[in-house]
Parts: C-alpha cells; structure tokens; sequence
C-alpha cells in the first residue's frame, strides 16, 4: 500500500567518464527512499543531491518510463533488468527492496555495446542488423488494399509476440555469450511469418545472419537466459524460426 | 565446382551451430547404438562375441569407423571454435551475476564435460580399441569390469556423457531449427532420455564389478534365460 | 507575418489530388542533390525519411535517441483509425471527417481533416504491407474494435502495442533506406537552432550528445518531428524528453505557434504517489468501458471502498450524464473528476483521484471475462501501485496526454518560415481543441508517409535555391548563440536542479492552467511564470562539462525552453476567452456547467508571432470556415 515507511539503501554504481576511461564502482548512501518510487525515480532523486554536492550525477537512459521505448536497461543486483520477471528496469520499485540493502548498478557488459558513460551504452549495433534485411521492401504508395493479404489469426499473433522486441539489448547482456540471436530471430521470425515478408525470406535471413556476426555478438548455446529475462517474453522458437530460415536459405541460395 | 559456398557456410554463427548439432546428434545416436551393443553382455559371452564378431567380418565397418571418426572431429572443432569466440565475446566484468532460469548444469559445463569425455574416449580406445583381443571380446570386458578403478573411471566418463547429452540433444534440435509448440516438449523429453540411458553404461559395468552375474548363475539362475 | 493556409481550390474531395497534380516535380536524376533534413524519427519523422529516401532525396535523420525506434509514438496503446468500413458499419471517408472536425470541437481547418480521412485507408494498406502485425480475424482478415466512444468500429490494432508496432514498421521502413544509402541518421543529436538564410530554412545546428560538441547541417528544407510538449506540465504521460525546443527554437527563428494552450488530458492514469514522481503513466481508456467511475458522496470520507455502501457514493459520470454515462469523451470525464476532487471528495492519500471500479462487471461478468479482456492493465496498474484492482477499485486521475496545439502550418505542412515543415504532433493542424482516440497515429503517418513527400518535393521543385553551406554566417552566428546560452546554463552555479525548477513551473501550469482555466488563475500564472525564469537563470544548478555527455545540461536547455514557452501558452489561454474541447475557461460555460463555445469571437486558429527577447508575442488569426459541416454544440447528456 501506499503509505508503507520510507527507508535507506546503499547504491554501487558503476562511473566510468568516458568510453575510453576507466571505470569503477562506486557507492553512495539513498535516504526516505519511498517504497512507491520507482527504481530509475530512485536514481533521479540520488543524482539530484550528487548534483547539489557538486557531484558529477550517474547518467543513465530512460525515456518512455513505462516499460515500451527500450532505453533503460540496468543490471541491478547481477538481474539484467532488475528482479521482476518480464520488466524493464524503468517498471521496478522500490518495493522490492529494504531498508540497509546494498544495490549494485552496473551497464550492459557486451563487447558489442560500448560502454559511453557510467551506465549508458551504444546499441547502434541492433540498427545496423534491422537495417541489413528487417524490413519488407515496397515503396510509400504501392500497397494493394490490406485485405486483399489475407493472414491467419494464429500466425498473426505468433508475429506479433515476436513483433514485441523493445530493441533494448538485454538479451545480449544476459546471454553467457553476449549473443544477439533472440533480437535477430525475433525480427526474422515476425517477416517470416506474415506473408508480406515472404519474396525476401531467404534473402533476409542471410544478410540478417552476416551483419549480426560482423558486429561481433556470440554464438547461441541454447541455454535461453535471453528468454527468461526478455521483458517482452520473447520466445526462444524465433531463435530456432530464424536457425530454420537461414539453414533452408543457405540449402537453396544459388550462391 | 566450387566449394566456397562450404566455407562460407562453416564460418557463420549458425552454420557453424548447424555442422556441431548434426554431427552431435550422430553421435548421440551412435552412443545409444553402442548401449545396445553393450547390453548384450547381458546375454552372456556367446551372444556379445558373436555381434563382435558379425561386426568386425563386415567390410564396411572400417569405413563407418573412419566416418564416425570424422563426425568426431567436426563436431569438436564446431565446438572448440563456438566456446573461443564465446569465450570473446562473453559480457566480462559484471561485479554482481545471477543466471535466470535458462541455464542449467548440463549447459554451464558442456565444455568441461567434452573435455572429460575426449578424456574419457581415449582411454576407452586405449584399453579395448588399440589392445589384444585374442583373449575374447567378452573376456576383455568383464575383467576391466571387475577392476573397481576401471569402474570408477567408466561411471564418471558416463557421468559426464550424460550430463553432456542434457543439454546437448534438445540444444541441437534447437539449432537446427527443429521446433514445434506440440513436439518439442517430446523431444526435450527424449534428449533427458538418452542423456539418462547413458548411465547405462555405468549400469553395466557395476552389475559385473558387483559379480552379479556370477551370482545369479551360483544361485541356479541361467544368465542368458534373458530371451 | 502572413497566413496563407494555400488551401486549394475546387470541390473539397478532389483538394488533394488536384493539388498533388498542380506540385511541381523534381527529376529523378536531381533527387539527390537536394538535402532534406528532419528532425525527430517517430512516426512522423521516420515515415517522411522512409517516404522521401524511395523517391531519391539525400535525407539526413536526426534523433535525440541512442536509436531511431525509440520515439514516444511507441507508447500508444489503443489503435489507428481510418475509413475502411471493412465492418460495414456505416464508416465513409466523410464519416471519419465528420467526426474528427466534430471531436475536435470546430477548431480545425476543413481541407486538412478531409485530406487526413482520406489518406487513413491507404495507411493501414501501407502499413499491413511493411509487415505489421495488425489484428485479424480467423478469416485472415483486419480487425476492427470501437474506441474511445465512436459510434463504429474503425480502429485498427496490434494488441495493446498499436503506437509500437506503427513506429517499428515506419522505423525499418527508414532503415531499409539507411541501406540503400538515401537516409542517414543521427542519433543522439539534440536540434537547438534553427538556420534561416535568406528568408528560408536552410540548415539546422544540433548538439551531439555524446561529445557536446555544435555540429551544422546545411539543407534544402527542414522537416521538425519534434512530438508534443505536455512536459510543460512537468508530470504528463509523455516520456521524459519530450520537449518543445525544437519547436521553440523555430519559432525564435519565425515561425508562427498555433493555439499553444490546446492539451488534451486524459482521464484514465494512475495518480501521483508523491513528490519524486517523474512521470504519469495511462491506462487505456478502454477500462471505462466496464469500470464504474465514483468517489463518496461525503466530503473527506475515509473509509475503504468496500466499506462505503452504495447509496453513499456518486457515480458522478452516470449522474451528469445518463446518455453516455462512463464513457463520455476524455475532456469531460476529466473535467468532472476534477470537479469532485476540488469539492473534496476525492480519494486515496492526498484525496488527488477518482475510483474506477469493477466491481459490478466482475459480479456481472466473472473475474476471468475481465481478466481476459484487460489483465494487462491490471497488472501494470498492481506493478506501479502494489494494489489489486480486482479486489478493491483501482484509483485514477487525469493527466496532460496530447497537445493539438503546435507550429502553424499550411495545406502543405509548410510553416510561415518558407522550407520548414512541421509534421505529426508537432504542429497544429487537423485535431482542432481535442483529438479523437486512436487518430494521432493516424495522422502521425499521414503527414510522413503521404503528405509531406508530395509537398516537400513541391516545394524543391518549384525553388530557386541560393547555394547555402555551413560555413556560411548564418551558421557561424547559429553556433555562436547556442554556445553563449550553453556556456550561461553552466556557469549560474546554483542551488536548484534543473529538475526542481522545472517542477516548480509544472505545478504552477498544472495548477492554474491545467484543467480549468479562469482569468485569474491565468493573470497570477502570468505573474508567476516569469519569477521562476528568473529564478532558474539565477540559481540553477548545472555541474558537468559542456563538450561531454551531460544530461543535466541537457535537460536544463529543456527546461529553459519550457520557462519561455509556458508564458505564451498562459497567454494564448488568456486570449481564448471561451471553452472548446481540451480548454475549458470557467468563464464561459452553461449554467450546468458545461462548456460553451464561442463561435462568433473564436472561430480561428490563434498564432503568435515571435517579437524578440522580452516583447510580447504578437497574435494573428487564422480564420476557419466550416462549408462542409455545420457547427453544433458537443452534447453527451
């Protein structure tokens, strides 16, 4: 309930000036936390007294604050995203946590997401797979009418879920092996699924497949981290849909 | 004739994961082939040394040798190459970690138990493989069997087999893309199966170490009553 | 300053096609050469680069974010609408305009809704066609559902995710051009200056995020996307930079802001739980459908809910308006929470929210029908509140959601700055003083996908450009200014974050200028406003370096912003001296209590011009003419 008592909770975060800077943790004591803020609201509340102290404040991403645009991603506590299951950290309260508690906050740890400053990374690499083949190619204009595609209901909802990737990347940071396979399979899997992707199947997964290991993500192991931690409960079977359409590409590719 | 389309295939995340499920699953198949053979001991030495020898007198059994050899190789070097760039790839330096959910022993430790069962292997080929056999196939058997060293290192090998298998058999279905919402529950089960089955092994050569099979003949039991 | 809104001429249904045939052209071979930059990669802003990039432009996208897909667009639950009739239910692209002038309470431009009604259908075919999930029905056909009080069913959905499925396919659409080598996008790039050479808009100045450093982007026509501004209100449903300094910047730089004071609030969020709140988060409107909105008839009564019987409390929706009952429109559900709140019935904590109870439905219905149907929000609602809206009622409150009001622009999107164009949110054009659930996507899409392509290229067809590079004066004098007001943030050295001050000014907005609007609350937020501008430059706080990523510089160059713009919009509330749609001035209402339009004083768009630093806006209107349909007071008794 609302009126439960404030309390006080050590923060470690990780600071780091610079891309090219080291990095530390680094701890900060957080008074009258109130069990109803959130846990980035926490972090707002820290950073404006580091500032009145003169401090340079923890920058960290958040936009939406409610659990859709992808930004905010934390590992709070070794919990990519924070403790509750299927949520991105900017929904995590202070409920969850008690009075003395220590909290660790650190960034996504990937090689392939550098660090820009204390808990902000650059994710440019998920664009530059999107931007490799997660598109259907036809120009503003040149769609027949939407009903004349019909879609089955089921396969409708199975490109949906896939469909449901916020792009925040903590699939990569929680897989053993910095793997980008559930955010790549998600994508190939929604256009795979729906007839309109259907003339650059083969094409997509290819192309897809490349620009995901040119920038240098794992191999998937198939241990599904990525699954239990996805906050919009992405399903590994669009990693297998995606391991599917590329091994089928490849057998028939004419190259 | 241009085999470029081979490497290019090879040096991609998934064809790579591709080559080390198929060659994986042959081998999972052949492991369980090999428990069927060794559960001819069960019946008694004509029976084990008669598939024996059926077996050795086939011409084309040196070829399978040799191929399986070669599903070995590929399959480590799929693997070898997978857990280097893992290895490199890996999110380093979380000061606080938990896993959550996905991974299971079986999964964390598929490099240590390969290394146990690469181990394992060549000291299976050393002591049967590349031995005298004149002294019978089941003679040679039993007696390291009997050998509660021999027995600790075959349970361990088996161990490690099977906890491989746990996570190997589903994972290769998996990568080859092999899923279904109805089936692949079944063949997560049949995975865990086989990964079980290969304690048979560890089974087999307790049952002799234990003597079990010289006592159930003393107590009037005819051993290959097994039909 | 002239407002020309080039409407074009002849019957209203042919406007668009014969004004798409009287555009000029631009040869396929020259496309390149011309240099489109827009600002912002919502819905708006990826679709025009989706849209221009197929046709050839050079264009170069610009995104605060680390990355094209995270614009606020992606936070839209309920839907798209468009004329599909596909349920044949009696929908027609007339219909849809009809209730769009209608909804928004007489205060849009005719031309513009009819264009908006009829490019709805070729959205939803461009967008099933680039791959997004829409709803289906076992035939394989879209489906439909009714929203936000509509009569028909023409909303288009992907779930609860509509805004975010919208915005990926819009964002891969634009990716595809990254690709192909037509668009190039800039992330993490703030706009904070406009560059106009020569009367028009040719280039921008942004800051990099990540270094601080000033970059220059020179340009044939420059296309803001820049999104709403109800962070003015400091605590809105917007996420945390949505902001109005792009739109700012244009208007220092002269463009005309239309009708600043149209915000729409929303009636079903999740109140406020304290003073660390950063944001408001809403709950789809669609819960009134079987939620019972009520508070005690008591003053201050605090007992729990269930412990208040029946004939003790007020359904006040159901009371005031039997008609529609819960699900009259979000203006006047807001507005009667807010009455019952101020007399002091209020619930929860701070008395600062309304009931919205299931119990009936659940008795009617079964838990699990409820479940069923919005199991989502009840978990989100569980999520942020740690209360179980199954077991007790939920509690809700209205908040700052929309605004209609923007950059003026004309039938081309063009602002009164010739090569600026204003697309989506932020600009004014078609939802008059209130927007229709489900219609802001849609209109989002149509000006990026359909309108601006045509116009923007009519506009580089038919101009006779001067060559423009960033090393022009132009330029150098842009950087110049934004480095001075950069290096001032800096060097106040206050006590006051960026964030407290800009609390301050939300709730002296949310206070006196939120829902209800009187003349005095008006006149002391005038008053008001400008001390705590003085007091920001005097005594805020910014630490950190300029040429380094800094978020507290960067949300105190938002927060300066807002200090200036909120002033115009008290103003332009203050010259509205009538209610219609998302405003509501006390002064003018029904003895009921309802709101009461001024058609004969207010029939017009309010622009203002900018003067310079410290001098009053000046006010021009645009007058709108209603040919097509006849202006009747909004009545939901």
């Amino acid at each position: 309930m609302t009126s439960s008592k404030n309390f006080s909770i050590t923060v470690r975060a990780w600071r780091q000036a610079g891309p090219r800077e080291p990095g530390k943790m680094v701890s900060y004591g957080v008074k009258d936390v109130s069990p109803n803020m959130s846990f980035l609201e926490m972090l707002d509340v820290l950073n404006d007294e580091l500032l009145k102290k003169g401090e340079p404040p923890i920058a960290f991403e958040s936009d939406c604050r409610e659990g859709i645009c992808g930004c905010c991603g934390l590992v709070v506590n070794g919990d990519v995203h924070g403790p509750d299951e299927h949520s991105t950290v900017c929904q995590l309260h202070m409920r969850r946590f008690r009075d003395g508690d220590v909290v660790t906050v650190e960034p996504w740890r990937v090689k392939s997401f550098p660090v820009l400053k204390d808990l902000v990374v650059d994710r440019g690499a998920l664009d530059r797979i999107i931007q490799a083949g997660g598109f259907v190619s036809i120009n503003t204009g040149a769609a027949p009418d939407a009903n004349s595609i019909p879609v089955e209901k089921d396969r409708a909802e199975e490109a949906m879920d896939a469909a449901a990737c916020i792009g925040c990347g903590a699939c990569v940071a929680s897989c053993p092996n910095g793997a980008a396979m559930l955010f790549t399979g998600a994508k190939i899997s929604q256009l795979a699924l729906l007839p309109q992707g259907g003339p650059e199947r083969a094409r997509r997964a290819l192309e897809m497949v490349a620009a995901m290991d040119k920038e240098g993500f794992g191999n998937c192991t198939n241990e599904y981290e990525c699954e239990a931690v996805c906050p919009k409960d992405v399903k590994v079977a669009n990693i297998a849909r995606m391991n599917r359409e590329f091994l089928l590409a490849n057998l028939v590719s004419k190259r | 004739m241009d085999i470029t389309f081979l490497k290019r295939f090879i040096t991609t995340s998934i064809g790579r994961k591709a080559v080390m499920a198929v060659s994986g699953l042959l081998l999972g198949g052949f492991m369980v082939v090999h428990l069927a053979e060794n559960l001819l001991l069960f019946r008694g030495e004509a029976a084990y040394n008669g598939w024996v020898d059926l077996l050795l007198s086939n011409p084309v059994t040196p070829f399978l040798e040799v191929g399986l050899l070669f599903i070995f190789i590929a399959h480590i070097i799929t693997g070898v190459w997978v857990r280097i760039e893992d290895f490199l790839n890996a999110p380093r330096g979380y000061e606080a970690r938990k896993w959550q959910g996905g991974r299971t022993i079986g999964s964390a430790t598929m490099l240590y138990t390969a290394a146990a069962i690469l181990a394992y292997l060549a000291y299976h080929l050393l002591t049967f493989r590349f031995v005298d056999h004149s002294m019978g196939f089941y003679q040679m058997v039993t007696a390291a069997f009997r050998n509660p060293a021999f027995v600790t290192i075959y349970i361990a090998g088996s161990a490690a087999l099977a906890l491989h298998l746990s996570h190997g058999m589903q994972s290769a279905f998996q990568t080859l893309g092999l899923t279904h919402p109805k089936y692949t529950p079944f063949i997560k089960l049949g995975g865990l199966l086989t990964a079980v089955s290969m304690l048979g092994f560890a089974l087999i050569s307790v049952y002799f170490l234990l003597n079990i099979d010289l006592k159930t003949a003393e107590a009037g039991y005819q051993v290959t009553v097994i039909r | 300053m002239k407002l020309d809104a080039n409407i074009p001429a002849g019957p209203i249904e042919k406007k668009w096609d014969a004004h798409k045939f009287d555009l000029k052209l631009v040869n396929p071979n020259n496309r390149r050469k011309y240099d489109v930059l827009i600002i912002g990669s919502g819905l708006a802003g990826a679709s025009a680069a989706a849209a221009l990039g197929e046709q050839g432009y050079n264009v170069k996208v610009f995104t605060l974010h680390d990355s094209p897909r995270r614009a606020h667009s992606i936070a839209a639950q309920g839907g798209i609408n468009a004329a599909k009739n596909y349920p044949n239910d009696g929908d027609s692209v007339w219909r849809l305009f009809h209730d769009t002038v209608k909804g928004g309470d007489y205060r849009a431009r005719e031309a513009n809704v009819y264009r908006l009604a009829q490019i709805s259908n070729q959205i939803i075919d461009h967008c099933a066609a680039i791959g997004v999930p829409f709803a289906r029905e076992y035939g394989g056909q879209l489906s439909n559902r009714s929203f936000g009080g509509a009569q028909l069913s023409r909303t288009f959905y992907a779930r609860g995710q509509t805004g975010q499925q919208l915005l990926l396919g819009a964002y891969s659409a634009m990716m595809r051009q990254v690709a192909a080598g037509t668009v190039t996008v800039f992330p993490r790039r703030e706009m904070v200056d406009l560059v106009v050479k020569n009367g028009r808009a040719r280039g921008v100045t942004v800051r990099n995020l990540v270094t601080g450093d000033l970059e220059a982007y020179s340009g044939h026509a420059v296309l803001l996307c820049t999104g709403g501004y109800a962070n003015v209100f400091y605590l809105s449903t917007m996420a945390a930079n949505c902001n109005v300094s792009a739109a700012w910047a244009a208007y220092k730089r002269g463009a005309g802001f239309a009708n600043p004071c149209f915000t729409q609030i929303h009636p079903t969020c999740i109140p406020r739980s304290g003073e660390h709140q950063s944001k408001l988060t809403l709950m789809s409107e669609s819960l009134r459908n079987d939620g019972r909105v009520w508070v005690p008839k008591a003053k201050g009564d605090k007992r729990l809910p269930h412990e208040i019987p029946d004939e003790e409390r007020d359904y006040f929706l159901e009371r005031r308006y039997p008609a529609f009952g819960n699900l009259v429109p979000r203006d006047i559900a807001s507005r009667a929470a807010k009455t019952v709140v101020d007399s002091g019935c209020g619930v929860g904590p701070n008395g600062q929210s309304v009931y919205l109870d299931f119990r009936d439905s659940i008795k009617r219905k079964g838990e699990d029908k409820i479940r069923a149907e919005y199991g989502n929000l009840f978990d989100m609602y569980y999520q942020i509140t740690d209360e179980n809206g199954y077991k007790a009622p939920m509690r809700i409150y209205p908040a700052p959601h929309y605004t209609m009001g923007g950059l003026w622009v004309d039938y081309n999107l063009m602002t009164t700055v010739p090569g600026l164009f204003s697309l989506g949110e932020a600009n004014f054009s078609d939802h008059g003083a209130n927007r229709l659930g489900a219609s802001a996507l849609m209109q989002g899409l149509a000006d990026g996908f359909f309108i601006a392509p045509s116009t923007v290229a009519g506009y580089l067809g038919a101009t006779k450009f001067d060559p423009a590079t960033t090393l022009d004066k132009e330029f150098g004098e842009s950087a110049a200014y934004v480095q001075e007001r950069v290096n001032r943030l800096l060097a106040v050295k206050g006590q006051k974050t960026p964030s407290e001050l800009h609390r301050q000014l939300g709730n002296v907005m949310w206070n006196d200028v939120g829902m209800a609007r009187s003349e005095g609350a008006l006149k002391k937020a005038l008053k008001k406003i400008p001390e705590i501008r003085e007091e920001f430059w005097k005594n805020v706080c910014v630490s950190g370096a300029d040429k380094d990523l800094n978020q507290t510089l960067e949300k105190a160059w938002k927060v300066a912003d807002f200090l200036e713009f909120s002033e115009l919009f008290v103003r332009d509330a203050l010259e509205r001296r009538e209610s219609c749609g998302g405003h509501f001035r006390e002064e003018s209402c029904t003895p009921e209590g309802e709101a009461k339009r001024d058609d004969a004083n207010f029939s017009h768009a309010a622009v203002w011009e900018y003067q310079g630093e410290g001098k009053e806006a000046q006010l021009h209107k645009e007058e709108l003419k209603f040919e097509h349909i006849k202006m009747a007071e909004r009545s939901y008794k």
